[in-house]
């Protein structure tokens, strides 16, 4: 017997202890073995994070010191000491449920998805100290990006008023614990959520909704200035502002006692703000304390239903086939007579790569979310369009005339720009990153006996027929409303398809050149610094294409032509242009298919 | 057939920048054979299977697979040969049946012959039960016969395994060194890389055997006794001896 052997330590915190220098060190070491520039970079970025918060506070100290003076009540005749006493609360709620449902998603790849888990599970650590240091690691970033804001206002909200100096400290240790007793309830809420369903599915689920939920918000802005509300707040709004926040400011919520409790301790009320924060951090404590004992026992099982498969018996496929052409629906073999169409075009192992992308893209909710970032914002922005019926905004006025009746006869191709817009979103994604999506699998494609022009023909169909969906969807809509002439529609379907085409060829031939198998999350796929130059130059080529279909049409009447010639000049320039960017660039790529992923 | 040269290495280097992987590595796997490679960690196995699979370029020397050279008619020797990684990196939102059907897709097979050699090859590794739950939902072992079943899909000439039985139960790891054995009598030829000796030494016909990226051992196990000090008998003990483990398992003898 070895006497290497030593009991382990089932104390707690130097248990912690242990673990958080794990993650320290492993964070030291990443930043030790990074690129020079990088570690410049990381050091720049924490200064000025320090500058800001050193800014935010010096801004809120003065604001407040003004906001406090007398002669303000006096003119303005708005009293906002009840709004400043109330700012407080406002920010210990906003951090604990910010922290509350910010950690969600965290935690959930902390505790289920991460990779060291079974290690340290399978470790003689007690399993309380894993959950802290998963809870530290979770709650760290959110805190300190709420703490960045929230603790400089406090701050400068204690110097304004000239608080008590025990209101300094009481006021990050409070956030501290109350940071920590909502990562603990939001621990909570995950194991329960991965006690009834799949983990992995839940992330994807969360990743879906968050992308979707961040994106339609950061549009909404601009769809609300559409219908015309302003942006210019009156002093009546902000008068009732006031008085809502002070109406917030009741003694009967919880998270309101830390806020009230360090005013009052600020301003000297020793026993009323004894009390809340007494009372806060007790609560707290019990909150984390309750969170912890039971996450231990529900983790395992949570943790175990990821371990069994879960088996859903399905109909076989085959079953489901219809087994004679008389019972197959005429609407199902006019699918089935297009599909079969189409197989007959493309050889099998295009075809194969075609199925087989449109299964993952579809299944993949991580990667549905980029994909629906184009239908949203080409939604968003349509309806601003249509809104300012198809005419370029006014503006000041300042601008000459002949900008003017350009712009305007630009928004006459509303409907190709939208069309064109929405297909270059969505592009930059299915075509930039064909390659770089197989990531891990390519070996799959790589071993099998399929050409590199297959491939690239492949990846280029995957990019190209979904953008064209998207694109008509755009085009034929915007043009219905519109109420554009079949001939002109027809003429934006060809500028858009072949311009599409162009941009394909480019983006793909860019997404070889720097394609990167290398990823885990299909979030964090990226076609490298050549892919970021092609989508340059993709950004380039587009109202290089559009002219080139749009520019004889402008320019037919200067030379007294009938307008048909400027459609066949257009044509004929911009279809010829244009498809020699659509194969072009991946022929010149060709080899370099063969050789990728040898890296 | 016995003589039919399936697998033929010639002098083949793999450098990656100043380290050579593979150093002037030559040899011949015939049809109806089973070959096993075997070294250290790190020694050259993976890379000499990737170029045989045409994974990776060599940076010079020939390889040919089913008499087609995998640098100049890449796609013929694809075609022939069919490739089990080490790790199983598998399309983790395809269906298993779905995963087969593409592979089917990719060498160009009928749709007839796609649909019956999935159901064969599911059955074949009681896989299915679970053909249609996506891959990420499969054990480590489930991707492994998953593996497998994609690599036997088009019946190739010539298998490539890269450590095939890691991660499987016994049963399985039995079922394959079943079906491994089933198509060398059946012409094919097997190349596998293994860590256990035990399978090597049980279920391969020659053996080669490779330390810091040359070949320092190829031929039978009667061969390589030949090769080995007197008293070494077993693989093990002829491995360790060539490579310069023996050493390491004096002491760790020692410490037992």
């Amino acid at each position: 017997m070895s006497t290497l052997t030593l009991a382990p330590s089932r104390r707690l915190w130097p248990a912690v202890w242990k673990l958080i220098r794990l993650r320290v060190l492993i964070s030291f070491n990443t930043f030790k073995h990074s690129r020079t520039i990088r570690k410049i970079f990381i050091v720049v970025a924490y200064l000025a994070l320090l500058a800001f918060a050193g800014l935010i506070l010096f801004l809120s100290w003065r604001l407040l010191d003004f906001l406090r003076s007398p002669s303000l009540k006096q003119y303005v005749g708005m009293d906002v000491t009840p709004f400043l006493q109330a700012m407080p609360v406002i920010i210990f709620t906003g951090l604990f449920a910010g922290i509350l449902l910010s950690s969600f998603g965290v935690l959930l790849q902390a505790l289920y998805l991460s990779g060291d888990m079974d290690f340290l599970l399978a470790s003689p650590v007690p399993i309380r100290a894993v959950f802290v240091t998963k809870l530290l690691q979770a709650v760290l970033p959110n805190f300190g990006l709420i703490s960045l804001f929230g603790l400089p206002v406090l701050y400068g909200l204690g110097l304004a008023g000239n608080y008590n100096f025990l209101y300094y400290p009481l006021v990050l240790l409070t956030m501290v614990v109350l940071a920590l007793a909502a990562a603990g309830l939001s621990a909570l809420l995950v194991m329960l959520v991965a006690r009834v369903f799949p983990a992995r599915r839940v992330a994807e689920i969360l990743g879906f909704v968050g992308a979707i939920l961040a994106f339609t918000c950061g549009q909404s802005g601009n769809l609300f200035n559409t219908f015309g509300h302003s942006a210019n707040v009156s002093g009546a709004q902000v008068s009732s502002m006031f008085t809502l926040v002070t109406r917030f400011n009741t003694p009967w919520f919880p998270l309101n006692w830390a806020g009230q409790g360090l005013v009052a301790l600020g301003e000297g009320r020793w026993l009323t703000g004894s009390l809340l924060v007494v009372l806060t951090l007790g609560l707290s404590a019990v909150a984390f304390s309750f969170a912890l004992a039971t996450a231990e026992r529900w983790y395992y099982t949570g943790w175990a239903s990821m371990q069994v498969v879960s088996r859903r018996k399905k109909p076989l496929r085959t079953a489901r086939l219809p087994v004679s052409s008389d019972a197959i629906h005429p609407n199902a073999l006019f699918v089935v007579g297009a599909s079969q169409g189409l197989k007959r075009l493309l050889t099998a192992p295009v075809w194969g790569i075609l199925w087989k992308d449109f299964l993952l893209l579809r299944r993949d909710l991580r990667n549905l979310s980029q994909l629906i970032s184009p239908l949203i914002f080409g939604v968003i922005y349509s309806i601003i369009f249509l809104r300012a019926g198809g005419q370029a905004p006014a503006g000041q006025g300042e601008a000459p005339d002949w900008f003017t009746s350009t712009f305007q006869s630009l928004m006459n191709y509303g409907n190709i720009i939208m069309a064109l817009f929405v297909g270059w979103w969505l592009l930059a994604r299915l075509s930039g990153m064909a390659f770089s999506s197989e990531g891990k699998n390519y070996w799959m494609l790589k071993a099998a006996p399929v050409r590199a022009s297959q491939m690239l023909a492949a990846k280029f169909l995957v990019a190209y027929l979904p953008t064209m969906v998207l694109g008509v969807f755009f085009l034929g809509g915007i043009s219905i409303i519109q109420k554009t002439p079949p001939v002109s529609f027809l003429y934006g379907l060809l500028a858009v398809a072949m311009s599409m085409a162009g941009m394909n060829g480019i983006l793909l031939a860019f997404g070889v050149l720097g394609a990167n198998f290398k990823w885990e999350d299909p979030r964090k796929m990226s076609a490298g610094q050549l892919g970021c130059l092609g989508q340059f130059l993709a950004m380039l080529y587009l109202p290089f294409a559009f002219l080139l279909f749009v520019g004889p049409v402008w320019l037919v009447p200067v030379f007294h032509l009938p307008p048909v010639a400027g459609y066949l000049g257009g044509i004929i320039l911009g279809a010829t242009i244009t498809g020699c960017c659509a194969f072009l660039p991946p022929w010149l790529v060709r080899m370099r298919v063969e050789r990728l992923g040898e890296s | 057939m016995a003589d039919t040269v399936l697998i033929e290495i010639n002098n083949l280097l793999k450098r990656y920048g100043d380290k050579a992987a593979v150093n002037n590595v030559s040899l011949q796997v015939r049809a109806g054979e089973v070959f096993g490679f075997l070294g250290p960690n790190g020694a050259g196995k993976t890379t000499t299977i990737k170029v045989i699979v045409g994974l990776l370029q060599p940076t010079a020397g020939t390889v040919k697979v089913a008499g087609y050279d995998v640098q100049t008619q890449p796609l013929p020797a694809k075609a022939a040969s069919g490739y089990v990684p080490d790790t199983p990196n598998l399309y983790a939102k395809l269906t298993g049946r779905e995963l087969l059907r593409f592979v089917g897709d990719l060498y160009d097979l009928d749709r007839k012959q796609v649909a019956q050699r999935t159901e064969e090859l599911l059955q074949m590794f009681d896989l299915t039960a679970a053909a249609d739950d996506t891959v990420d939902s499969y054990s480590h072992g489930m991707q492994q016969k998953t593996s497998l079943a994609a690599a036997l899909m088009h019946d190739p000439k010539v298998l490539v395994l890269d450590e095939p039985t890691v991660g499987l139960d016994p049963k399985s790891a039995r079922l394959i060194k079943d079906i491994l054995r089933q198509m060398a009598e059946r012409g094919a030829a097997i190349f596998l890389s293994t860590h256990i000796l035990e399978i090597a030494e049980r279920m391969c016909d020659r053996i080669g055997i490779i330390n810091k990226g040359e070949l320092i051992a190829v031929g039978t196990m009667e061969e390589l006794r030949l090769l080995g000090k007197a008293g070494e008998t077993s693989l093990e003990d002829i491995f360790l001896g060539l490579t310069g483990g023996a050493e390491e398992a004096e002491i760790a003898e020692i410490l037992k």
